[in-house]
């Protein structure tokens, strides 16, 4: 009896202390959001030195300002359009060598992984120049293409290694099953085995997107053109060295994080499966 | 519906040798069982038939169609996985219709067919569900469903009952011959449950170490197991095997050892020194003057009949018991056997010395 | 046998189709427009597009105009112009100019008539080896903004304008400017006499001069009369709420500060010390024209026009510049403030123009940051900064012969391709037999290969020249020799490989830990069964991971702030008065660590959560049921079974964390004095500052990347998982 109510008088503290200690997190996850969001809305250039992250004469300037600034709808459709085909490219890149790398064993399989593996090892300080001028070399200086094939190319190591985590937790026989039920091998890879990867696949695509979509060393080197430039360039310079356009900063920041944030809100149900499948487990 | 002939199948993962030369022949219409132990190359032997793995040396004929370098899907076979490998993303109906819509089936006759099937096989109601919606049950009945929308020359299963549970697989079990009788459809059909392959096999096919031991209807291969192997792996309990000394006494053969003494007709040929006997728990009875003295250990009693777990000389013996007899522990149990079900095989070989030579 | 091909043709042909997409508006756009780049911002902005819309008016000739930011503009400018790409014309000031010809940046020009309408001087800047690059536009230089409320009689000297402080309003700086920048820094230093370049080309800001006024500026700072670690837009923001009664900036400052107070402009104050009086630099900005400007006869007439009298009264009229001309626009001529800053030039000092002058401002600037601080004597952080100084422009390494180099590729091809003779039998089949499965490879190994690997080879190779590119030679492996030996300074000084070293490691260990954590103890939580309210938990907790990393950087670094970040007010809501993250390496560093952690615990967590799936509950029933407490149950049983599945992704945050560029960068940018950065932002420096040595960051980054090479084996070594291998 006694022994009962301390069991529960137990579970209820442990629900309480759960509570505090997730609350806790979550206040420290928000609070800068919070404080973009607040100095997004406040009136002046730097905000206001505050505990609370409630705007100070609220005012949509920076947001209509940063809305309006010429070139700006071109540049996050540079942003978006190079994003989603990065991920597009990437991913149709990755897949079938992530699916063969998952069911062949071939000559140099071993090899290759150690190869991709390596590649994330590297500083992209070295390779950046190379890079640019075989950009330069293929034509593709000062293209969304040329962001492209840099990201797609730099995606695919770890949507590679992502994916084949995922086709490796995939039965051989379901595709087996549909080989015998009259498909080819890439028939039965493109109707069966890509359907029972969708979470991976989708948070795969979904790193892809956003590993372009935050880029800004590699395409403020790149790109020459105003209009050709990617957000994240344009939002370093309001606080650049010589700039403190913090008001504008915040606001361009709301704009481009809200649609990785839309997508990450949609493919977070996938999160846990697609990760512990995927890649991160090998 | 086609007569399937493999001949001398050969086929080696690296190193190792997993099928060493097999010749097998199903007639048509003929439920094959190749039944052995996990290893014996059984379902390397069902994929090379279905043509996911290729063998390499040996053919494969459907008929009269040699399919050995025809894929998969040119084969014109069904399968049952293990796993029953349902498509997670489509529901049971489009499950049933993969198949067919690969072929370019007209949308009318898959439909027909859906409808035939799951009247068969009760599926009406789980028609518009997704597998992770069904029990183990439904999800074999609905793979069950889909090798026999597609109506193929070939059924292939693999191991399809042995994620079910007992009364479910007995019950699924005697399904399966009935649907096959009804079809009158080549099957093949691999298990390592010896209760699977007697009862659902026209022909057995044991296999051993990437060999087939032994073939031929289920009851013949029981009753005359050419190995010592064969005769282990078929019937439940297992066969008794006791270590005796042979000996050509007169016109019988003396068969002795501590607690054993026994007098059979002779061989063909003169016994080796020592063999070893073979005898199914089965085919004992009581007798007082009989051949066997079998000291119990424990006896199980299952009503009907009961076993009893006893030691003649320093080896186990099981006996089984009619389900009245209630031998006290550490009782002797005086035992009988008749002549033709005594099994003698080569101690070194395990081929069996009194079975008639293959035909 | 269709049926089944076409779902695959429809997927490649959506990817021709998006491909195609890409291809296509990027490649549909005009040739023959002029580009033009430039860093304006502001006033000065709107006047070049005002002049450019007139040329384009005139002309016919479009031009396409990119501001690019300042600290990026020249390493965006060397990397494009001399490879024919970039602008056709581009705006800076001249003191890079003579760097920019040399490395093919930009080209000389003709002379031309227009010359004539030009002053001497600014031309005379403009004169690299007797040749003539670019035309003046405008002068710049710093100059005293007096708020005319607060100061109505401006006192002529440094003291008497610092010692106003007891006579304005409590609150109010007498003089505010950016002490911490060397540009603002050096009026100072000149006053004393001091330079910062000596004729000799040698380290200028040591010795009595530099201490002397760097003493000035640190006494001011202490009595209150100059705001602490000011920047510029803290600056601009004093000014304008009156709090500064006096601002040392340039031409730019008036459009920061608008119309909202009344000021006027006088040339800087002396030293009553020494009596001479404070002397800014003077740069001359010209138009210029890259190597492929030059060849266009559009691009010169632009460059023309720019320096025209036109464009000139534009500029100064609308862009507030000093402009150069002989014939001044009649604006220029009356704006009290166009002639207050002309005034002010003639006694400014010419910015010299060498290569090793760009070497001083990263030394003399990490040397003014701490001397200003108080943590260290002035002297010392000079005398340091002049070690730095030496360092950065000591002589490349000789050129090494690479016949030794030659001779070990040869061997190796010999032995590779002995290997695959000898092999050729086993290799063969196992070849045929792969053949199938590298259909499905063969487009992601070709083009990882190209993209990845090729430029990963190079800028490996790379490690093994010296110079700045385009003029790089061989040196065998002395870029290695100089950084294992700390180019020959103490190994554990500032700076050094292994100080370095053990910052990036101290790094990457105490994020890894943080991470894992808070990671693995709110992954643990929310897999309780019975809480309430988890999935908003979940959502709420992964959105430091959705927020781009770059704009979580830079919201830190202005939480940060001192003057107006959230931090610094909730430690003064506890009783700390604010100070200055990035002046001490323990503050800076914590800041860092903090934004990383922010960024990096969710993924740990959801890498939790998945691990978490892997252990029954049974396991943990069986546990309990031995007798294992809620503490034994999590270490010997759930911590066991999480390990493996949880080691690859916590490799992997190792390896991420190990050459986190982001974070450390934009939140301290390596302040102070670059104490805070990690290998990959040193590297950074060397690759893009310094000179540009581009060999020596290489072998930065083959260091780099054989450290994290021989740590991953050793951790798949002793780990139990061999998933990662």
């Amino acid at each position: 009896m006694s022994e009962a109510s301390s069991r529960e008088r137990s579970s209820v503290w442990e629900e309480v202390l759960s509570h505090l200690f997730l609350v806790l997190f979550v206040i420290f996850a928000l609070y800068p959001v919070l404080w973009v969001l607040s100095t997004a809305f406040s009136a002046g250039t730097a905000p206001e030195r505050s505990i609370w992250p409630i705007p100070r004469e609220p005012t949509l300037q920076h947001l209509i300002g940063v809305l309006t600034a010429p070139s700006f709808f071109r540049q996050t459709l540079n942003s978006l359009v190079v994003s989603v085909a990065t991920a597009g490219v990437g991913i149709g890149i990755a897949l079938p060598a992530a699916y063969a790398m998952s069911r062949f064993s071939f000559l140099g399989k071993e090899a290759g992984v150690r190869v991709l593996l390596a590649t994330q090892m590297f500083p992209m300080v070295a390779s950046a120049v190379p890079l640019y001028i075989l950009l330069e070399y293929l034509g593709l200086l000062d293209t969304r293409t040329g962001l492209v094939v840099c990201y797609a190319t730099t995606s695919v190591p770890f949507a590679i290694f992502q994916l084949r985590g995922a086709f490796d937790g995939i039965p051989r026989d379901l595709e087996e099953a549909a080989m015998v039920d009259g498909a080819t091998r890439l028939g039965a890879f493109v109707r069966v085995v890509l359907p029972a990867a969708r979470p991976a696949i989708a948070v795969t695509g979904l790193f892809a997107f956003m590993s372009a979509y935050n880029e800004f060393i590699l395409a403020a080197t790149i790109l020459g053109k105003e209009e050709a430039l990617t957000l994240p360039v344009v939002l370093q310079r309001y606080v650049g060295e010589h700039d403190a356009a913090w008001g504008s900063f915040a606001a361009g920041s709301l704009v481009v994080s809200l649609p990785v944030m839309l997508l990450f809100y949609i493919v977070q149900r996938h999160l846990v499966s697609g990760l512990t499948a995927g890649g991160v487990k090998g | 519906m086609a007569r399937v002939v493999l001949s001398s199948i050969e086929k080696r993962f690296g190193e190792t040798r997993v099928l060493k030369g097999v010749d097998i022949q199903v007639p048509d219409g003929g439920f094959a069982v190749l039944v052995g132990p996990s290893g014996c190359g059984k379902s390397t032997l069902l994929r090379i038939i279905a043509g996911l793995e290729e063998t390499d040396t040996g053919s494969v004929t459907f008929g009269d169609r040699n399919v050995t370098d025809l894929a998969p899907r040119d084969r014109d076979i069904a399968m049952v996985f293990q796993s029953y490998a349902l498509y997670p993303h489509l529901t049971v109906r489009d499950n049933l219709a993969f198949g067919l819509s690969l072929r370019k089936t007209p949308k009318s006759e898959i439909a027909e067919r859906i409808k035939e099937v799951s009247a068969m096989l009760g599926l009406d109601a789980l028609l518009e569900r997704f597998p992770r919606q069904l029990s183990g049950g439904q999800r074999q009945r609905v793979a069950m469903g889909r090798a026999i929308a597609r109506r193929p020359q070939v059924f292939l299963f693999d191991e399809p009952l042995s994620n079910l549970d007992a009364a479910l697989r007995a019950q699924v079990r005697v399904d399966i011959r009935k649907l096959h009788d009804r079809l009158e459809a080549t099957s093949i059909y691999v298990t390592h449950d010896q209760v699977e392959a007697m009862t659902l096999a026209d022909v057995l096919f044991v296999l051993n170490q990437g060999c087939v031991e032994q073939s031929g209807p289920p009851l013949e291969v029981y009753a005359r197991p050419r190995t010592r192997f064969v005769a282990s792996f078929l019937g439940s309990p297992a066969m008794n095997f006791l270590t005796a000394e042979a000996e050509q006494v007169g016109d019988r053969l003396k068969l002795s050892a501590p607690g054993v003494d026994l007098a059979l007709p002779p061989l063909t040929q003169p016994p080796p020194k020592h063999v070893v006997v073979g005898i199914r728990p089965h085919d004992v009875f009581f007798a007082e003057d009989g051949g066997l003295q079998a000291e119990v250990d424990v006896l199980e009693a299952l009503g009907s009949e009961s076993f009893a777990h006893a030691q003649v000389g320093k080896e186990a013996f099981v006996a089984r018991l009619p389900g009245s007899a209630q031998p006290a522990r550490g009782s002797t149990l005086r035992l009988s056997v008749r002549d033709e079900d005594v099994h003698i095989f080569d101690t070194d070989s395990g081929v069996s010395l009194r079975a008639p030579e293959a035909t | 046998m269709t049926t089944a091909r076409r779902p695959g043709l429809r997927l490649q042909l959506m990817l021709l189709v998006v491909l195609t997409l890409g291809v296509l508006t990027t490649a549909a756009r005009a040739q023959d427009r002029l580009e033009l780049w430039h860093a304006y911002r502001g006033d000065e902005k709107s006047a070049l597009e005002q002049v450019l819309a007139r040329f384009t008016k005139q002309t016919g000739i479009a031009v396409d105009v990119l501001q690019v930011p300042h600290d990026a503009y020249p390493s965006k400018l060397s990397a494009a112009a001399p490879r024919g790409h970039g602008p056709h014309v581009f705006v800076d000031s001249h003191e890079r100019l003579g760097d920019f010809l040399q490395r093919g940046v930009a080209a000389p020009q003709n002379a031309h008539p227009i010359e004539a309408e030009l002053p001497e001087k600014a031309l005379t800047a403009l004169s690299i080896d007797g040749k003539r690059v670019g035309l003046p536009l405008a002068y710049k230089c710093l100059a005293l903004y007096v708020n005319t409320a607060l100061v109505r009689e401006v006192p002529d000297s440094w003291e008497a304008l610092t010692g106003l402080k007891q006579s304005l309003p409590s609150g109010v700086y007498p003089l505010a400017y950016e002490t911490q920048n060397v540009y603002f820094h050096v009026a100072v230093l000149h006053a004393f006499g001091g330079r910062q370049l000596n004729a000799d080309e040698s380290f200028g800001l040591v010795g009595p001069p530099a201490v002397q006024s760097i003493q000035l500026v640190s006494d001011a700072v202490a009595r209150g009369a100059l705001p602490e670690e000011a920047s510029g837009a803290l600056v601009s923001e004093l000014f304008r709420a009156g709090r500064a009664a006096t601002v040392i900036s340039g031409t730019y400052f008036a459009s920061d500060i608008g119309d909202q107070v009344a000021y006027r402009v006088v040339p800087l104050p002396k030293v009553a010390a020494t009596n001479s009086a404070l002397a800014p630099y003077l740069t001359v900005e010209a138009a210029a024209l890259t190597p492929k400007g030059a060849r266009s006869a559009d691009a010169l007439s632009l460059v023309h026009f720019l320096a025209g009298a036109e464009s000139a009264e534009l500029r100064a009229r609308v862009g507030k510049q000093v402009v150069t001309r002989r014939e001044l626009p009649e604006y220029s001529k009356q704006s009290p403030f166009l002639s207050a800053f002309a005034l002010q030039t003639q006694s400014a000092v010419l910015m010299p123009a060498s290569a090793r002058m760009r070497s001083t401002w990263e030394p003399a600037t990490r040397a003014l940051k701490k001397a200003l601080s108080g943590a260290v004597t002035p002297a010392a952080a000079l005398d340091e900064a002049k070690r730095r100084f030496d360092d950065v422009v000591r002589p490349p390494p000789p050129p090494a012969s690479p016949t030794p180099l030659l001779i070990v590729i040869g061997l190796l091809c010999i032995g590779g391709a002995y290997y695959l003779y000898s092999n050729a039998k086993e290799l063969g089949p196992r070849f045929r037999e792969s053949l199938p499965a590298y259909r499905w490879v063969v487009h992601a190994v070709v083009g990882v290969f190209l993209l990845v690997v090729l430029p990963i080879i190079v800028g490996a190779g790379a490690s093994l020249y010296a110079g700045r590119l385009g003029e790089m030679h061989y040196a065998g492996f002395a870029n290695f020799i100089a950084i294992l030996t700390a180019r020959g300074g103490p190994l554990l000084t500032s700076g050094s490989f292994y100080l370095v070293l053990l910052v990036t490691l101290l790094w990457t260990v105490l994020n890894v830990l943080l991470h894992v954590v808070i990671g693995f103890a709110l992954g643990l939580v929310l897999s309780r069964p019975a809480l309430k309210l988890k999935p908003l938990y979940r959502v709420l907790l992964i959105i430091p991971w959705a927020v781009p990393s770059y704009v979580t950087a830079l919201a830190w670094r202005g939480m940060f702030s001192k003057q107006f970040g959230a931090v610094s007010a909730l430690l003064e809501a506890v009783g700390v008065e604010p100070f200055s993250w990035w002046a001490r390496f323990s503050t800076a560093f914590a800041a860092n660590l903090s934004t990383n952690v922010w960024l990096g615990f969710p993924f740990m967590m959801v890498v939790t959560l998945g691990a978490l799936t892997a252990v029954p509950k049974e396991v943990l029933e069986a546990a309990e049921v031995d007798g294992a407490s809620r503490w034994q149950r999590l270490m010997r049983v759930t911590v066991p079974m999480v390990v493996p599945a949880m080691l690859p992704a916590v490799l992997l945050g190792a390896i991420w964390t190990f050459n986190m560029f982001n974070v450390v960068f934009l939140v301290s940018g390596g302040e102070p004095d670059g104490t805070t950065d990690i290998l990959v932002s040193e590297a950074y420096r060397w690759a893009f500052t310094r000179q540009a040595q581009y060999g020596y960051a290489a072998a930065y980054s083959v260091l780099i990347f054989l450290l994290l090479a021989l740590f991953s084996r050793g951790m798949a070594r002793a780990g139990r998982t061999k998933a990662m291998a």
